[in-house]
């Protein structure tokens, strides 16, 4: 009984959980695209937006003829909106952030790993630096010094990021390195960049891949962090997280939707991430295919 | 054999099936095996990797995963069937009557806790009405029976402060702990030196002849079996296909499959199966004028120095950190070279310093007409490329991520460029020639057996057309059977190819049997050296002696 618990729990493919996350990761996708069409409001014209129906619970009509959902924030904009267009904000600024602070991270890791000697030494003495500061001060030494805007803070995220990636993957392409296949590819005369890239790269990224999903929903949170603090994503075009953050405010007073619903939608973006991006890794290991 | 062990044996397996739940369905592991173990006995148990023999031992002890099922059959220790299903009825006899020793010393001793603690902590567990004191006594009573020397100082020590037999001295110590009636010991000296091997073996016979327990010897080499095992269990995928007295098997075996392995252990011989006076020609004085051609590789006074702070190497090898000490040697062209030597010795050191791989510390390679200071980078100064090398172990010298194809294709792609009007070599030639299948192109190293591997990691090597291929240990992680077809591939490369090759060894006799020229090892310096039959017939060599002795003598003519 004991055994057969552990082989479930155990079991790699998530089976039903999986299925379903991918499915509501492709509905949040699509969502997040198609924004524009379905919303029934754009949170971003102030022309749609009715000020005296601030804070209306879910199921209200509203003005513009149709029923506020899930009610509508302290502005009174309607939250399914600001759902769907916060969605299309956070998925971009996190997806593009950490896709790039991977780029960086893992190519920076990898020569650390491969050169040694005194390019190991710098690239990994700023990792230490950059990790020992908690990353939401380096994204706020960073948008301090950029600016507010958009670009800005996907420069930020990827500042603040890039050093988790150098880390993780350097320590594996350390133990790659010193694999004799790599000794083949020296003893070949291969130019360097081809031993880089083509061997040694794929070899060390599976389990800094894994990051990449858990970095996006990280980088969902900490966009939300530096928009809570004023820092992030402008008031007028808010991020999931921003939504969230600009509820916070109205929890004691009881009107939990505007923060809830938002909560519970960035909840399952980050949690169906994680599981599909877990599945991606699986494919992505050639040892962990069968036959 | 004792006359007991005829009418009461000790263990008795029965038709015992085990079969292993994978990811995609249950896989049969064991077969119906039946053997019995009498008391006093060592009973080898003896296959290739897949073979099952470990997952058999695990049984006996009962430390199998939970995914083994048991089909059928039953395991009885003295009559009485300890039930491994469901890990209930066995707790009073695993550790107390039946103990283990597995392979790896290191991994079976705590880093962080005095030998002398480890040994005393089984002795407590095992009898618990020990005092602290009788437990002492107990513990540096049995460290001195294992051989260890001084206990009452050294049981203080910790584990990385003793040699790779002391530890597993020590571990035969905790196996003892508990007076058990069987030790199964699986491949309890693989991963030791032959001449610590001799020693280890030694005192495994001894403890069965003095204090009568049995011993289940799970390993893959017929040397350990030839040398103290009383009766054999041969085994091939799950199943039993010959159980006699060792004598049986070894010279009159029953079965092909035995008779294959036999035939497959590489045989040393030292009787002077050349006629003397042609030894004394060709072999007293080494590189005589027979060697007229000037040598195709010569390193000159190459010394590396260990750099490993904190580990102080100096205390513990007492040769403050050489890796190689003014090493000087010639390889000559067309032939192959041994370099021969125990763990430790700067054999694989030196072969890595030649291809380029390693800098040294001083030091000249000089190959054809050119000179390289190997004291500076291989890449930079041109020596890198000059010579491929084939590694050891074929799992991991293979780029797991790229097909067989790939990996060739850029062997002929980026290898030594071909001499003016000289057709590049073709892949799919010399993969017929090295005997794998064309459509092997398309898959990836996971999806081939450690023979076939190795087969692509030699292609690799000639396909980039080098001039000097070094072998280091290329078949020390295979199975025999394989192993000889190896060497025999890598022989016939040699000449057909006409290249010269250096092979890297720890065994003699299949050096023996390869080389023209043998280098002997030791503490990084060359011990010996001379042609293959000086060194074996001839050599007076203390050290050169000891390794020859060390050899199983069933396979020493």
């Amino acid at each position: 009984m004991k055994a057969e618990i552990i082989r479930v729990l155990r079991r790699p493919p998530f089976g039903q959980a999986l299925t379903l996350s991918k499915v509501v990761l492709a509905a949040y996708v699509l969502l997040a695209l198609a924004a524009p069409a379905i919303a029934p409001q754009n949170p971003y014209d102030p022309l749609q937006i009715y000020g005296w129906e601030a804070s209306s619970p879910p199921g209200t009509v509203g003005s513009g003829g149709f029923i506020y959902l899930l009610g509508t924030d302290g502005l009174g904009r309607d939250i399914v909106s600001s759902i769907l267009y916060g969605l299309r904000i956070s998925l971009f600024v996190s997806i593009t952030s950490a896709t790039v602070a991977a780029l960086i991270g893992l190519t920076a890791g990898v020569s650390a790993a491969y050169f040694g000697k005194w390019v190991d030494v710098a690239i990994m003495r700023l990792v230490d630096l950059q990790l020992s500061l908690p990353t939401i001060l380096i994204a706020l030494i960073a948008i301090v010094t950029l600016g507010p805007g958009i670009d800005r803070i996907i420069l930020a995220l990827i500042i603040a990021q890039w050093a988790t990636y150098a880390r993780v993957v350097r320590g594996i392409a350390l133990s790659e390195t010193g694999k004799s296949y790599m000794d083949a590819a020296k003893l070949m005369r291969l130019p360097t960049s081809r031993i880089i890239f083509r061997h040694l790269l794929p070899n060390s990224i599976a389990s800094a891949v894994t990051l990449i999903p858990i970095e996006i929903g990280h980088a969902v949170a900490l966009e939300a962090t530096l928009s809570f603090l004023g820092l992030g994503v402008p008031m007028d075009k808010p991020s999931l997280g921003s939504t969230v953050a600009n509820g916070f405010q109205y929890l004691l007073t009881g009107q939990y939707w505007i923060s809830l619903f938002p909560g519970l939608a960035l909840f399952g973006l980050i949690a169906s991430i994680n599981l599909v991006g877990e599945d991606v890794r699986r494919r992505l290991d050639p040892r962990s295919r069968s036959i | 054999m004792t006359p007991e062990t005829t009418h009461a044996p000790l263990l008795r397996v029965n038709n015992l099936s085990l079969r292993y739940l994978s990811a995609s369905g249950p896989v049969t592991i064991l077969h119906d095996v039946s053997f019995e173990l009498g008391r006093g006995e060592i009973l080898g148990i003896i296959g290739e990797s897949g073979a099952g023999k470990s997952t058999l031992g695990n049984a006996i002890i009962d430390l199998l995963a939970p995914e083994f099922q048991r089909a059928t059959g039953t395991i009885e220790f003295g009559g009485k069937a300890i039930d491994a299903a469901d890990g209930k009825g066995s707790g009073g006899i695993r550790g107390r009557r039946i103990s283990a020793i597995f392979q790896d010393h290191t991994a079976s001793l705590d880093p962080l806790m005095s030998v002398g603690a480890q040994v005393e902590e089984t002795v407590l567990a095992t009898n618990s009405s020990l005092s602290k004191l009788q437990a002492r006594t107990r513990t540096l009573e049995l460290l001195a029976r294992v051989g260890i020397p001084e206990p009452h100082k050294r049981h203080r020590n910790y584990p990385h402060q003793f040699s790779g037999g002391q530890r597993q001295r020590v571990v035969i110590a905790i196996a003892l702990a508990g007076s058990p009636d069987i030790i199964v010991a699986d491949e309890p000296t693989s991963a030791l030196d032959a001449t610590v091997q001799k020693q280890v073996l030694a005192l495994l016979r001894n403890l069965v002849d003095e204090t009568n327990i049995s011993i289940v010897l799970v390993t893959h080499d017929m040397g350990v079996i030839s040398e103290i095992a009383d009766r054999v269990v041969v085994m091939r995928n799950g199943q039993i296909v010959e159980q006699d007295v060792t004598s049986t098997i070894l010279d009159a075996p029953q079965n092909e499959y035995t008779r294959g392995l036999l035939a497959a252990v590489p045989r040393l011989r030292t009787s002077r199966t050349v006629s003397e006076r042609e030894i004394s020609k060709t072999s007293t004085t080494p590189f005589a004028e027979r060697d007229r051609e000037p040598p195709i590789l010569v390193a000159k006074g190459v010394s590396k120095t260990f750099f490993a702070p904190g580990l102080q190497w100096g205390r513990l090898s007492g040769e403050a950190g050489f890796a190689l000490q003014d090493v000087n040697i010639q390889i000559p062209r067309g032939a192959i070279t041994g370099i021969v030597g125990e763990s430790g010795s700067g054999k694989t050191t030196i072969g890595r310093i030649i291809a380029g791989l390693d800098t040294a510390r001083a030091g000249w390679v000089k190959i054809g007409e050119s000179d390289f200071d190997v004291s500076r980078n291989g890449r930079r100064t041109g020596l890198l490329g000059r010579v491929q090398m084939i590694f050891q172990d074929p799992a991991v010298s293979l780029n797991p991520r790229t097909t067989v194809g790939e990996t060739l294709r850029e062997s002929i792609r980026f290898g030594v460029s071909p001499v003016s009007g000289e057709e590049p070599p073709d892949m799919g030639a010399m993969m017929d020639r090295l005997g794998l299948a064309r459509s092997l192109a398309g898959r990836h190293p996971h999806q081939l057996s450690g023979g076939q591997k190795q087969r692509v990691a030699i292609a690799r090597a000639l396909l980039a057309r080098p001039q000097i291929v070094i072998a280091d240990e290329p078949t020390s992680a295979l199975d025999v059977s394989v192993q000889a077809e190896i060497v025999q591939l890598l022989k016939e490369s040699v000449t057909e190819r006409n290249i010269s090759m250096i092979f890297i060894s720890h065994d003699l006799a299949l050096v023996q049997d390869l080389c023209s020229t043998i280098y002997i090892f030791r503490d990084g310096r060359v011990e010996d050296f001379g042609p293959s039959d000086f060194i074996f017939s001839h050599s007076q060599n203390p050290y050169t002696r000891s390794l020859i002795d060390a050899r199983p003598r069933r396979f020493t003519h």
